[in-house]
Order: C-alpha cells, then sequence, then structure tokens
C-alpha cells in the first residue's frame, strides 16, 4: 500500500463517518420533543433533574440504562412503584428497606424536593424509548395479564378487586392508576401468604405505607385477593 | 532521553501512579458493597454513589495525567527540541492534582454535578478546562516553534485537541434527560474510542519507532490507515448508545452495523504491534514487550471482543446497564489504557533515569504484569457471569432487580477476591515502577 492509499483511507473513513454522524445528530434533534414530550417538560420537571442530580442518585441508579448499576433502574420506576411507593423510598429509605440487604441513604430531602423529584420520575416514565428496560415493559405486563384475566374473569378473587376498587391506586393490565404498585409488580416480589397478611395491617409489613387496611373482609376473602394477586406472576416469562 | 525538559514527565508519572492506587483501593469497596450488607448508618455517610463518583473520577484523572506525561516525554523527541515552557508544564501538574483533589474531598460532602463519570462541579470543570489550555499551548507552541512536523506528533495533538473539545459538551446543564445523555456520550464515547484512541495510536508509533528502529515512514503509514479505521467505525458508533434514549429508530441500524466494525482497527493495532516486534532491529528488555504485546491483546479482548458480545441492539436490549457492561468496561479500560500508560511508563522512566538503551532490570517486574492482567481478567469473566445472570433473570424472566440480584451477589464476592489480587500486583508494578535500577551487567552479552 502506497502512502497516499494509506491518506485516502484516513480522509474518507473519517469524513464520511462524521457527515454522518452529524447530520443524523441534526435530524435527532428534531424528533427529540416528540420522542420526550417535551411539552410535558415543565419547570417542575427541571427543578425535579436539578434535585436528581444534587443528590447523585445517578451513581447508584441507572436511568435510561446509564449510571450506577448498584440500584434498580429508574426510568420506568413511576409506573413500577406507583406515586406513594417512590414517595415512601424517598421520604424514609431507612424504613422502606429495613428488610433488604441493600440500603438506600437517608438524603434528608424537603417535601419539596420529593415532589420535584416525583414530577421528574412521572415525566421520565412517560418518553418514547423503543419500550426499555424490558421488565417494565408496559407491553409485557399487559400481555400477560391477558391471558390470565381472560380466564380467571370471575374467579373470587377477581371479583374482590374490582369490588374493593384496587385499580384507584394500582395499575393492572390496561386499568388502573400508578399510586401503588403495579399489581403484576407485586406478584412478581411477594407470595400469595405474604400479600395476605399485607391486607390485614399493610403498615405492619412496610412501616410508613399509604396503602388502607382490608380488615373489613374476611380471612378467606383475603386470600382469595392473594392468590389472584399473585397468579399474575404466572405466564411472565415469555 | 535526549532533551532536559523531557524530565517533567517524570512527576506526572508518579502522580499517575499513587491516584491509580487510590482507584483500585475505592474499587474494592465498590465491590464490597455488592455482597455485603453496609448498615444504614454507613450508607448514609458514605454511600455506594459517592465511593463510585471517586473510583471513576480518580480513573480518568490518572489515566490523562499519565497521557500528558507521556506526551510531555514524545514530544521534545519528535520536534528534536526542548519544550517551550517546562515551569507552565510544573504549574499544569500542580493545578490539575490541587483540583483532583479538591473534587474527591468535595465528593465526600455532597459536592457534585451529580452526572456519572463527570460529577466534577462546574467551578472545578473551569479549572481543568485552564489546565488543559496550558497544556495544548505548550505542546502547541513547541511544535510551532520547532517547525519540524511528523505524522506522529500531528495525530498526538490532534487527539489531545479533540480530548479537550469534547470535555465542553459535558459543562452545561441539560433539561431534557434524553438530551444530556446525547451528549455525555459525546464526552464517553468519543474519549474513549475516539480521542483516546488517537492517543493511544499515536503513542505506539512513538514507542515502536523508538523500539524498534523500524522505518518511521512505514510506522506512519499504517498508523493513517489505523486512524482511519478507527475514526470510521467510532464516530458513527456512537449510535450504539443512542439506542434506548428517546432517539429515532435508525440509530439502532447505524450503531449496531458500525459499532460491529469496531473490533476492526483494534485487531489491527495488534497485528502491526505484533509485526513490528519481529521486524525489531534493536534487543529490548523483554518486560518491554510483555507490555506492548499484553496491552495490544487485552485491548482487543476487552474493547473489540466484549464490546461486540452486547452491542448487537437484540442483545443490547436485555443487557443494556447490567453487570454485562460493567464486565467490558473493566477489562477494556484495563487493558487499553491503563496497560498503555504502564508500557509507556516501562519505556519512558528508565529513559528518563538515564540507563544505557534505555535497558533496566527487569526482576519483580513480570510478576506485577501477570498478576495484575491475569486478576483483572478473573475479575472481568466473574463480572460477566453476574452479568448474565442479571440479563436472564431481570430481564428476560422479569424477576425484580433486588431478586435478580441475590444470586449475583455470590460472583460479586469472586470480584472482590479479584480486586484483591489487582491490588496487590499493581502495588508490586507501582513499586518496581518508581524503584527502577539500571539492568545487571552481563558478562559476554
Amino acid at each position: 500500500m502506497s502512502e497516499r492509499a494509506a491518506k485516502l483511507i484516513f480522509w474518507v473513513g473519517t469524513l464520511s463517518s462524521l457527515a454522518l454522524f452529524l447530520g443524523l445528530t441534526w435530524d435527532t434533534h428534531r424528533s427529540f420533543a416528540a420522542l420526550t414530550h417535551a411539552d410535558k417538560l415543565d419547570a417542575n420537571v427541571v427543578a425535579g433533574k436539578h434535585v436528581f442530580e444534587n443528590h447523585n442518585c445517578n451513581d447508584c441508579h441507572t436511568i435510561l440504562g446509564f449510571g450506577g448499576y448498584y440500584a434498580p433502574d429508574l426510568t420506568r420506576a413511576y409506573k413500577r412503584l406507583g406515586e406513594d411507593a417512590v414517595r415512601l423510598r424517598l421520604a424514609s429509605p431507612e424504613k422502606a428497606f429495613a428488610s433488604s440487604y441493600r440500603k438506600m441513604p437517608q438524603q434528608h430531602l424537603t417535601p419539596v424536593e420529593i415532589d420535584r423529584l416525583v414530577d421528574f420520575l412521572r415525566w421520565v416514565g412517560g418518553i418514547d424509548n423503543h419500550d426499555w428496560p424490558p421488565q417494565d415493559s408496559d407491553t409485557r405486563w399487559k400481555a400477560s395479564t391477558r391471558r390470565l384475566v381472560g380466564g380467571a374473569a370471575m374467579s373470587p378473587g377477581a371479583a374482590l378487586v374490582s369490588q374493593e376498587a384496587c385499580l384507584a391506586c394500582h395499575a393492572l393490565g390496561n386499568a388502573g392508576e400508578h399510586r401503588g404498585p403495579r399489581l403484576e409488580y407485586v406478584a412478581t416480589r411477594r407470595d400469595a401468604d405474604w400479600i395476605a397478611r399485607y391486607l390485614a395491617d399493610p403498615q405492619a409489613l412496610t412501616p410508613g405505607s399509604t396503602m388502607p387496611k382490608f380488615d373489613h373482609l374476611s380471612e378467606g376473602q383475603r386470600q382469595a385477593i392473594a392468590e389472584f394477586v399473585a397468579s399474575l406472576a404466572e405466564g411472565r416469562t415469555p | 532521553m535526549n532533551f532536559k525538559s523531557q524530565r517533567v514527565a517524570y512527576p506526572y508519572f508518579v502522580v499517575a501512579l499513587l491516584l491509580f492506587a487510590l482507584q483500585l483501593v475505592m474499587g474494592l469497596y465498590l465491590a464490597f458493597n455488592y455482597f455485603y450488607t453496609v448498615p444504614q448508618a454507613v450508607v448514609d455517610v458514605f454511600p455506594f454513589s459517592t465511593a463510585r463518583a471517586m473510583h471513576t473520577n480518580l480513573l480518568v484523572l490518572w489515566l490523562l495525567l499519565g497521557f500528558m506525561g507521556a506526551t510531555y516525554y514524545a514530544i521534545p523527541e519528535e520536534t528534536q527540541s526542548e519544550l517551550a515552557w517546562p515551569k507552565v508544564a510544573w504549574a499544569q501538574l500542580v493545578l490539575l492534582t490541587g483540583t483532583g483533589v479538591a473534587a474527591l474531598v468535595g465528593f465526600l460532602f455532597g459536592w457534585t454535578q451529580g452526572r456519572p463519570l463527570l460529577e466534577i462541579p462546574t467551578t472545578l470543570d473551569v479549572l481543568v478546562v485552564v489546565g488543559a489550555l496550558m497544556f495544548l499551548a505548550n505542546v502547541g507552541v513547541t511544535i510551532l516553534r520547532a517547525r519540524r512536523f511528523t505524522a506522529t506528533q500531528g495525530t498526538l495533538l490532534a487527539g489531545l485537541v479533540f480530548l479537550a473539545v469534547m470535555y465542553l459538551f459535558g459543562m452545561p446543564f441539560y433539561e431534557n434527560l434524553a438530551i444530556d445523555w446525547y451528549y455525555w456520550w459525546w464526552v464517553i464515547h468519543l474519549w474513549v474510542e475516539g480521542a483516546w484512541e488517537l492517543v493511544t495510536a499515536a503513542l505506539m508509533a512513538f514507542m515502536m519507532i523508538q523500539l524498534t528502529g523500524v522505518d518511521r515512514k512505514i510506522v506512519e503509514k499504517w498508523l493513517y490507515v489505523e486512524l482511519g479505521l478507527f475514526l470510521f467505525t467510532g464516530l458513527a458508533g456512537t449510535g450504539h448508545h443512542y439506542y434506548w434514549i428517546a432517539a429515532p429508530r435508525y440509530w439502532l441500524w447505524v450503531g449496531g452495523a458500525f459499532s460491529a466494525l469496531e473490533p476492526l482497527p483494534i485487531a489491527f493495532m495488534l497485528i502491526d504491534t505484533w509485526r513490528s516486534m519481529k521486524d525489531s532491529k534493536r534487543p529490548q528488555p523483554r518486560l518491554t514487550w510483555v507490555y506492548v504485546i499484553g496491552m495490544a491483546v487485552l485491548h482487543f479482548v476487552g474493547a473489540g471482543l466484549f464490546g461486540f458480545a452486547h452491542t448487537l441492539p437484540q442483545i443490547n436490549y436485555y443487557t443494556h446497564g447490567s453487570q454485562v457492561t460493567v464486565s467490558h468496561g473493566h477489562l477494556a479500560f484495563f487493558g487499553a489504557y491503563a496497560l498503555l500508560n504502564l508500557s509507556f511508563f516501562y519505556f519512558a522512566i528508565p529513559r528518563l533515569k538515564g540507563f544505557a538503551d534505555g535497558r533496566y532490570d527487569e526482576r519483580g517486574g513480570h510478576w506485577g504484569f501477570w498478576l495484575t492482567s491475569s486478576a483483572v481478567v478473573g475479575m472481568s469473566l466473574a463480572m460477566a457471569v453476574a452479568g448474565v445472570l442479571q440479563t436472564y433473570l431481570e430481564r428476560v424472566q422479569g424477576q425484580p432487580y433486588i431478586v435478580a440480584q441475590s444470586p449475583m451477589r455470590f460472583w460479586m464476592l469472586i470480584v472482590f477476591l479479584h480486586g484483591l489480587l489487582v491490588l496487590a500486583g499493581a502495588l508490586l508494578i507501582i513499586k518496581h515502577l518508581l524503584t527502577l535500577r539500571p539492568a545487571p551487567a552481563r558478562s559476554g552479552a
């Protein structure tokens, strides 16, 4: 190979790749507004991002898959846990993770800081990033639930979930709210016995939880709800 | 050493080596956190996040100080002239080291910009920029005064300017998280798969010319080809970080295709280095070649192969942000940049100390290389096992994060144990380098 050819490889290789990269950068900027729902990115969300950075959250947690790998990814934390559970973890991590083998530092956040972080996580939870991460994929939660609920719609547990308006706080399949954790997520974490005890007295198992007691139900009814919720974990593995 | 001002390189090497040791201590603490439950009272005061900020910033600081010292060694040889301002080089070292220490102490008190690897607060960022400008001006003026231009020093200077310019993209506050990460990667990716590769290629070319006596024209011809391949794959290859940040879908194609080619230039560098060694006309201490070839091999395995393993979007969807990334990161940084710096130190320090033909007493040095390198490989493999577990349990099966982490803790203990060996090996290397002696006289050699 001559020196001339070597120089040609250098210039053609470098400039072609650079031109493509800068061109796509320009185009990507035109797409960010729609993909990240920039209309919902208000001053509160920006303030939340400042809080997120000031407390160095990102060196334990990943967000969009980047950061420390020491704690759960936060991209869809708002949708997975729901607002109240996020608040509990931010305000009293020493309680929320009392029995966990991994701790989160007590950062002494002010109530306003917690509000702004929740705003930030709510906004992040809604961005369109090709349905990553897979474990929090809404499509996947819904698919497994559809299969299950199809057969179990008339089960006593399902009827009680509906009667007790659990979905006024929790998400399930396509329905529900994001105050508490998604029921499918609960199913991956807890077994039926734990859920039944939790329904009787949430504070006993998770101090600081905003979940109401369901002690007006009979033990058998609580067990039926618990078994229904726990069964949501089945059919999760593709 | 042919020029007096090259001596300023030595204190850069010393500071770099001490920071390297401190980086490893912080790394051990991080690994410890993965398998041992650190109590809440300790976590509240010294959380994992603070230790991680220190670990990664120490890494960047010692590697950059090493590059700068290497540049101050190489530029006088390349230009055949003294450095323009040796005293400015000293002042720059004091400034950057001071900034680094201030940043580390600041992290302990929560003074941070809060973005991984770029945690240094803006005030200190400004000092880093001042230090970088002192450096570039010193090198640039030396080259301009000497009026002797070579492809090697051109590449070195271009790589360093590229490096400095990219740092600026990491400084502002970005309101939109997706745009934030878009430019974060202009710093991180375009450093390690762009600017730093230029610096590496230039320093390797410089060492090859000096070590082997192979004609400069031949070395520099292959340097052009190597750089063309690095930049062709590396620039558009940035796209492999844009798969899941809320960027358009075409990045899956662009990132996948270009980054799949990224092992090629590294393989090229490996073959080129091997050939240079075979063609060498000058005998060199065996350890010098152990380092240079070791660097080329682990650069290829860590950055090339481990990177390729999870760069395709179909795989990356499940491995992204898991311990698989951690495994790749550790082997790649060690293989490519830690070993490059150590190779250069072994090349330059005997010459700075004026040993005849750059020959030195190798005894003890081999242990350091083999212990450290094999322990880093073992550590990365243990991280990879943890990563594969996480990928399957959390990403494929859908287990919650903390449930999936449970079986990984054993493998993080294995990581920690390897980490102890890495630290022991590194201490051997540091001691050997800082107390290097001339080669014992051999009869009849």
